[in-house]
């Protein structure tokens, strides 16, 4: 009993521990950044001035109600909805390639989802009237919805045989694929006239300056869905890391795990993108920060991974609408700038350890 | 832990540059609103539009205005909403305008929303490619300023000076030069200006001829077309820096060396607003392209 | 209750691997199967753990393991893969864990840490996964595997370990130790089936020993039995003289004069 008793004295630091504590703080820190984005905008409408007004009773004005309501609101809901569905789908696809560089983009989304919305700016005007009148300003995000969705999911089918999927098909498919949707871009670009070409760089730039309540509501239950979805293949994706074969000795249906983990980022991303045109980085950097910080376990590093993406994507957002007031910066810009110099960074330190 | 502490402190290093570099923009961009005069709450969205209201001695009651509007040089110390179609509801409600005047096509669409619901009154001006649109828009926008009277006088000022531009101009279809207008030449590929566009439109109204009518808007040209296109005259954008080092390049390629423009290395550089713009400036334009095209006074 | 696969054929794309075994594993026993390489060794292993489709049949303490569930199955036996990669920088620790959790010692959170000392690496296990020796990482693997199946028996119920080469990259003092380990959760009333490349090895820890050539059983039975100069001969396709000395002169070490 001696050597055990050094064991346990020798004993763990243990990082789960390290990664529930750190569940507490990021929730913490979604809070800080909720206030901080509904506190802060190119107006001087401030949250504490205006709950210093409905204390006292008064009625705010109608630009205050405007700002608060219509614009700051939706767009954190969609800030904080864009952001954890980027960072968890991240993870998730990391997980399940086995590989810490993979984003949702490997299973198609993003070249689906761009294909879909060149098709709704470039074609779009062709629908018929009432198609247009009906669907209004969402034909757009419900077309790249509908492209990531599709792209994903028919990738999906062409890498399973037998019940069993493929990664690896999945993998080169999706190269195949991506090159299609480029090529097929490529085409409605050459047709497009010029201001359709301009909306179709905004798009792909992302931003969340178009929040509105209704995008929130068509996009927000499906990434709900997803990521609840996800965050429940935080065992499975564990055993992954020990290779497919060794995830089924140890028990998990490994073919019932990569379905729902690929139709939950489809779903997640899908959506996201579609609301807020392509925004970078966030599925890489968060998962690997989170990473280095309390481990791969990917019980805790899925939650943690979609506060962490919702606390920076809001972030984001706030710097991108602050900087160069009254004008805003798309947020993928910014998402850019701060996310590559650490992704770069994260690259030359672990070398070592990326085991790709 | 070790590299969880590297970790945080180089996030935090390259952070705080970041934060810094925002911060400096931040500043630069806040230099610019401290011009305003107490009255004005208009906010002018398009370069024409703005150039308009200068026109209409309505310059002081400008608030803020888009990135496309530079002219008369002195807006530019206004602040500065963003790209007419990528614009902030915030960022516009944060100037307290209570007049938007804007050309077509600003946006995105729930932006618009969102100010409409704010009670701003949003005047959308159409776009013109022809000289009795441009006195629609200098109509419109005088009503929207109440300044009917002013707008009637411009009107008729403009009236006269582009009649009297597109009669000088005027010349027979035989002794028309053919103008190629070049949007960009970026990567070697040359992205020409077809039918349909302002380029096209001004081109014809200073008594040339546009070198490319196979197709609508501006897109990229293979090199033989742009040979078959045999345009006498290559006209750009004026982008600043050392023209003669752009000239050599641009005669340089191979798509224009073989064409009549290169033989007699005839470049024209114009002020992309002031040729595009179609505004006030519109029959000073007409007349600085046909001088340029057929010498002064032709 | 025992292991038994009957008549197991497994085609890889015209090739037939596996030309119709039968095996049967004791609980008690350890099991080994050995053969030249491309024998089929490691594919009868992939059948008896249904990493791969094979026709026939595997029963595992007497239900068919087509019927099971895997998560039914990782409650009864814990499969030791040849290489281990592993994805993230999980540590020694964090592996092991990950066998706790699928087997019906999760409520023991002691259970990993003693499956390291079994291994000897419970000074290592906080050290990341990626930065041990190939050996380490076998060990740590062994000791994620053990804690799968940490009792040898349950609910009266014999559990299995199934090694694919656990040897092949230790020294031979480890060699010993998880043979060792293998014979102790043997003797405790579980089964081990071992897929072995080492004859000396078999020889001195095997119950029964079943040998393989060209996907066919050749030999199954004691050491005794089996390790004979023909029957080796004719599995390897070379004359093999069983028990018999070296030359003179050349040094020779066998497992067989170790002290552990």
């Amino acid at each position: 009993m001696a050597a055990l008793t050094e064991i346990e004295a020798a004993a763990p630091r243990d990082r789960l521990t390290r990664a529930r504590v750190l569940h507490c703080g990021l929730a913490g820190g979604l809070v800080l950044a909720c206030i901080a984005s509904l506190q802060v905008g190119a107006t001087d409408v401030t949250l504490s001035t205006m709950l210093a007004k409905l204390v006292q009773g008064e009625a705010l004005s109608q630009i205050e109600r405007v700002v608060l309501f219509d614009i700051r609101l939706p767009r954190l809901a969609m800030g904080l909805l864009v952001g954890a569905a980027l960072a968890v789908s991240g993870a998730a696809m990391q997980g399940l390639f086995r590989n810490p560089l993979a984003d949702p983009g490997i299973v198609g989304v993003g070249a689906g989802a761009g294909l879909g919305a060149i098709l709704a700016i470039v074609l779009g005007p062709l629908l018929p009237v009432w198609v247009i009148d009906g669907v209004g300003n969402q034909l757009t995000p419900f077309a790249a919805f509908l492209g990531g969705w599709g792209s994903t999911i028919l990738l999906y089918k062409v890498s399973t045989r037998h019940g069993r999927t493929s990664v690896a098909t999945m993998l080169l498919a999706g190269i195949a694929l991506g090159a299609l949707a480029g090529a097929l871009s490529g085409i409605l670009v050459y047709i497009a006239d010029d201001r359709q070409l301009r909306d179709l760089t905004f798009w792909g730039l992302g931003s969340l300056a178009g929040a509105s309540w209704a995008k929130v509501l068509s996009a927000g239950p499906l990434i709900v869905l997803s990521i609840g979805a996800a965050l429940m293949l935080g065992r499975g994706l564990n055993g992954l890391a020990l290779g497919e074969a060794t995830a089924a000795h140890i028990g998990i249906d490994v073919q019932r795990m990569k379905s729902i983990a690929i139709l939950a980022v489809a779903g997640a991303t899908g959506a996201a993108v579609a609301v807020s045109g392509g925004i970078g980085f966030i599925g890489i950097v968060v998962p690997h920060l989170l990473r280095l910080a309390s481990g791969p376990d990917h019980r805790t590093l899925l939650l943690n991974s979609a506060l962490l993406g919702a606390i920076l994507l809001i972030l984001a957002d706030v710097i991108a609408r602050v900087v160069i007031a009254p004008a805003e910066l798309p947020i993928g810009i910014v998402t850019a700038v701060l996310g590559a110099p650490v992704f770069l960074w994260i690259l030359l330190k672990r070398r070592g350890l990326v085991d790709l | 832990m070790r590299t969880k502490h590297d970790g945080f402190a180089a996030f935090l290093v390259i952070w705080t540059i970041m934060f810094g570099t925002f911060a400096a923009l931040t500043v630069s961009a806040q230099q610019a609103t401290d011009t305003q005069t107490p009255s004005a709450d208009v906010l002018s969205i398009g370069g024409s539009v703005t150039e308009i209201v200068a026109a209409l001695g309505q310059q002081h009651r400008l608030k803020a205005r888009d990135t496309t509007s530079s002219y008369p040089p002195d807006v530019t110390n206004l602040p500065d909403v963003g790209y007419m179609r990528s614009l902030s509801p915030e960022g516009v409600l944060s100037v307290a305008p209570s007049l938007i005047l804007s050309e077509e096509g600003a946006g995105p669409p729930e932006a618009l929303d969102v100010i409409r619901a704010a009670d701003v009154d949003f005047v959308e001006v159409p776009d013109a490619l022809t000289a009795d649109g441009i006195l629609r828009k200098i109509e419109i926008i005088g009503a929207a300023l109440d300044v009917p009277d002013r707008a009637t006088a411009l009107a008729a000022e403009v009236e006269t000076a582009l009649s009297a531009a597109l009669a000088d101009a005027e010349r027979p279809e035989t002794d028309r030069k053919r103008v190629l207008f070049v949007l960009s030449t970026q990567g070697g590929k040359i992205n020409a200006s077809g039918t349909g566009t302002a380029a096209d439109a001004l081109i014809r109204m200073a008594g040339g001829v546009n070198a490319v009518s196979d197709y609508e808007g501006y897109k990229q040209i293979t090199d033989e077309a742009v040979g078959l296109a045999a345009p006498d005259v290559i006209l750009m954008m004026d982008r600043g820096g050392d023209h003669g080092v752009a000239d050599d390049e641009l005669f340089d390629m191979p798509a224009v060396r073989l064409t009549p423009a290169a033989q007699t290395r005839s470049v024209l550089r114009m002020d992309g607003l002031l040729m595009l713009g179609f505004g006030p400036r519109t029959a000073h334009a007409i007349r600085m392209l046909n001088d340029a095209l057929y010498g002064q006074g032709a | 209750m025992s292991l038994i696969a009957e008549d197991i054929r497994v085609t890889y794309g015209k090739r037939e691997a596996l030309r119709g075994i039968d095996l049967t594993a004791l609980p008690g026993d350890v099991t080994a199967i050995v053969g030249p390489n491309g024998s089929g060794k490691s594919t009868l292993l992939s059948a008896i753990t249904a990493s791969l489709p094979f026709q026939g049949r595997v029963g595992l303490n007497g239900r068919d393991i087509g019927a099971l569930k895997s998560w039914e199955l990782a409650a009864q036996r814990a499969v030791l893969p040849q290489a281990s990669r592993l994805a993230f920088p999980f540590t020694a620790l964090e592996v092991v864990r990950l066998g706790l959790q699928s087997g019906t010692a999760g409520d023991k959170p002691e259970v990993p840490m003693q499956a390291l000392a079994r291994v000897g690496l419970a000074h290592y296990a906080n050290r990341t996964f990626q930065e041990l020796s190939g050996g380490e990482a076998q060990r740590v693997m062994l000791a994620r595997v053990l804690a799968q199946v940490w009792a040898p028996v349950e609910g009266g119920q014999p559990r299995w370990l199934l090694l694919d080469e656990p040897v092949s990259s230790l020294d031979i003092a480890h060699q010993l130790q998880v043979m060792e380990i293998a014979r102790d959760f043997a003797r405790a009333g579980g089964g081990v089936i071992a897929v072995m490349h080492d004859l000396n090895l078999t020889a001195l820890y095997a119950d029964r020993v079943a040998i393989l050539a060209e996907g066919k059983r050749l030999a199954f039975g004691s050491p005794t039995e089996v390790l004979t100069d023909d029957i080796l001969s004719r599995a390897y396709g070379c004359a093999l003289r069983v028990s018999a000395p070296p030359p003179q002169g050349v040094p020779y070490v066998l497992p067989h004069a170790a002290a552990v």
